[in-house]
């Protein structure tokens, strides 16, 4: 793909101009001071991750739908790239709870969902690696798949209802209302940044996904008939 | 600057956690390909 | 035939079968003991303290043995062979899927009857007091535990190491069902019983999303 290294570039030029001014131009915060720019990656993390395990979702039901093999690639490249955004946004979490709050963790609606969707998708991923036929494979991931999706909101309520009975310190309602507007703006590059990057490396993933795909094919190809390996090869792409 | 040791260590594990899963799929990639051109060059020698 | 009647004669061979032999019955109702009373050696059972654990080890207790007895009621199925016969018949795949949940459900429900007098005399809270409310939290949590556990049982019986990746999918996907059944459970035992309906709705919307995504994909899950 020739458009990998100016859009590598992009995605380093963004995410150096994000985080210069998450921690320069971002007007200080009242109470949390500089700690609080954190903000501005845990909830691009956060994004990102939505972003991935909602591609994921569609992807499970295009594959269900339709039965194309793209589709299951995409599956597991949305989740993938979903769970090393959670996990960048678990750790930007904790990182700003022990300073702010003191403590490292709290059960706010945010960080629990966040928390449990790392822990379904991880799932997800070692049920793929435990099906060996790649259609069976495809399906009964893209049922859990979309199991998962559909539990994600209810974690939500189901933390902020427990919430109103055991109140605690909110991480982020503080900062979600009324927002000033530089700092609206930090937080607009901040998401865009990731955003970038996520879809980026999800597209790398995608084409790991479809070369494994050739290769399978290949091995096949070879194993019944030259003639047909020759075929097959003819149709593989070039690059 | 408060808590700047917080403040670094996250955007460095924003920036780590992305880097190095973009690095093993890169690897992945090129050792598939390697895979993929190594069972292609018997027919290119025929 | 109509799903229901279907669900319906299927249910009653799963209930027939369990109760020639009782083993999966009395496995699950053993094992939840243990879970009971192995938890409350670990806290002292006459403190205040374990009054507010009490709820949620019971629930904990129940989702265990849950998620330990769906994988026999399927894997039976499986090792018989019979699951192939069952496709062959001309019976929707939510049928079969519905009569396995149905009769999980009352094997656990079961289970749970035996188990909330054990559980009210070692915690030394009074149940009857708030029977009624509390049936429905039982019932509603329980309908969710097995219709999403009988889905995922399904799935993990075509994948390796099965008895460890059953619960692995399960408990997670079970997160709000068990904080709404713990806080239901625990504000009905406290001194003052109250019931939120926010937590209800809660279970039975878990239950209606869960029981519809499970009649919507039952082809996709039961295919050849």
């Amino acid at each position: 793909m020739k458009a990998r290294i100016p859009l590598t570039v992009l995605a380093a030029g963004l995410m150096s101009v994000a985080g210069y001014a998450a921690l320069f131009i971002a007007p200080d915060e009242r109470t949390m001071h500089e700690i609080q720019r954190i903000f501005y990656f845990h909830l691009g993390c956060w994004s990102a991750m939505f972003t991935a395990l909602t591609i994921t979702f569609v992807a499970n039901i295009g594959w269900l739908l339709t039965r194309r093999p793209q589709w299951d690639w995409l599956s597991v490249s949305g989740a993938e790239v979903g769970v090393a955004s959670c996990t960048a946004g678990l750790i930007t979490g904790v990182l700003w709870g022990k300073p702010a709050w003191g403590i490292w963790w709290t059960w706010d609606a945010r960080l629990t969902t966040c928390f449990v969707l790392w822990l379904l998708y991880v799932s997800y991923l070692i049920l793929r690696g435990l099906i060996e036929d790649p259609g069976r494979r495809a399906t009964l991931s893209a049922v859990f798949g979309i199991f998962a999706f559909l539990d994600a909101p209810l974690v939500y309520v189901s933390n902020r209802l427990w919430r109103t009975q055991h109140p605690a310190p909110v991480l982020l309602g503080g900062a979600n209302s009324g927002l000033d507007p530089t700092m609206g703006r930090v937080l607009m590059i901040s998401v865009s940044a990731m955003l970038t990057m996520m879809l980026i490396v999800l597209a790398d993933r995608y084409r790991l996904e479809r070369l494994r795909h050739e290769l399978d094919e290949l091995r096949v190809a070879g194993e019944t008939r030259p003639g047909e390996l020759v075929s097959a090869l003819a149709k593989a792409p070039r690059n | 600057m408060k808590n700047f040791q917080f403040l670094f260590a996250a955007w460095m594990a924003v920036w780590a956690v992305f880097f190095i899963y973009q690095v093993s799929v890169s690897t992945r990639i090129s050792r598939l390909r390697d895979e993929i051109d190594r069972l292609k060059q018997p027919l290119r020698e025929n | 035939m109509s799903t229901a009647r279907a669900a319906a004669i299927l249910l009653e061979k799963e209930l027939r079968l369990e109760f020639r032999t009782r083993e999966l019955l009395n496995a699950t109702i053993v094992f939840a003991l243990v879970v009971v009373v192995l938890f409350s050696f670990s806290f002292d059972p006459t403190s205040a303290e374990s009054r507010r654990i009490g709820p949620g080890l019971l629930w904990i207790a129940f989702l265990f043995s849950g998620s330990l007895m769906l994988h026999p009621s399927f894997g039976r199925e499986q090792a018989n062979q019979t699951l192939d016969a069952l496709r062959m018949a001309p019976i929707s795949p939510f049928a079969l899927l519905l009569g396995k949940m149905l009769a999980n459900f009352l094997f656990l429900s079961a289970a749970e009857i035996v188990l909330i007098p054990v559980f009210a005399v070692l915690y030394n809270v009074s149940v009857l007091a708030v029977a009624g409310r509390f049936a429905v939290v039982l019932i509603l949590g329980t309908l969710g535990l097995c219709a999403t556990g009988t889905v995922l049982s399904v799935i993990a019986a075509h994948a390796r190491m099965r008895e460890l990746l059953l619960p692995l999918l399960l408990l997670p996907i079970l997160t709000p069902l068990l904080i709404a059944a713990v806080e239901a459970t625990a504000s009905l035992l406290a001194p003052q019983p109250g019931l939120e309906r926010g937590w209800l709705a809660l279970l039975a919307g878990f239950d209606i999303v869960f029981l519809t995504a499970s009649w919507l994909l039952s082809d996709f899950l039961l295919e050849e």
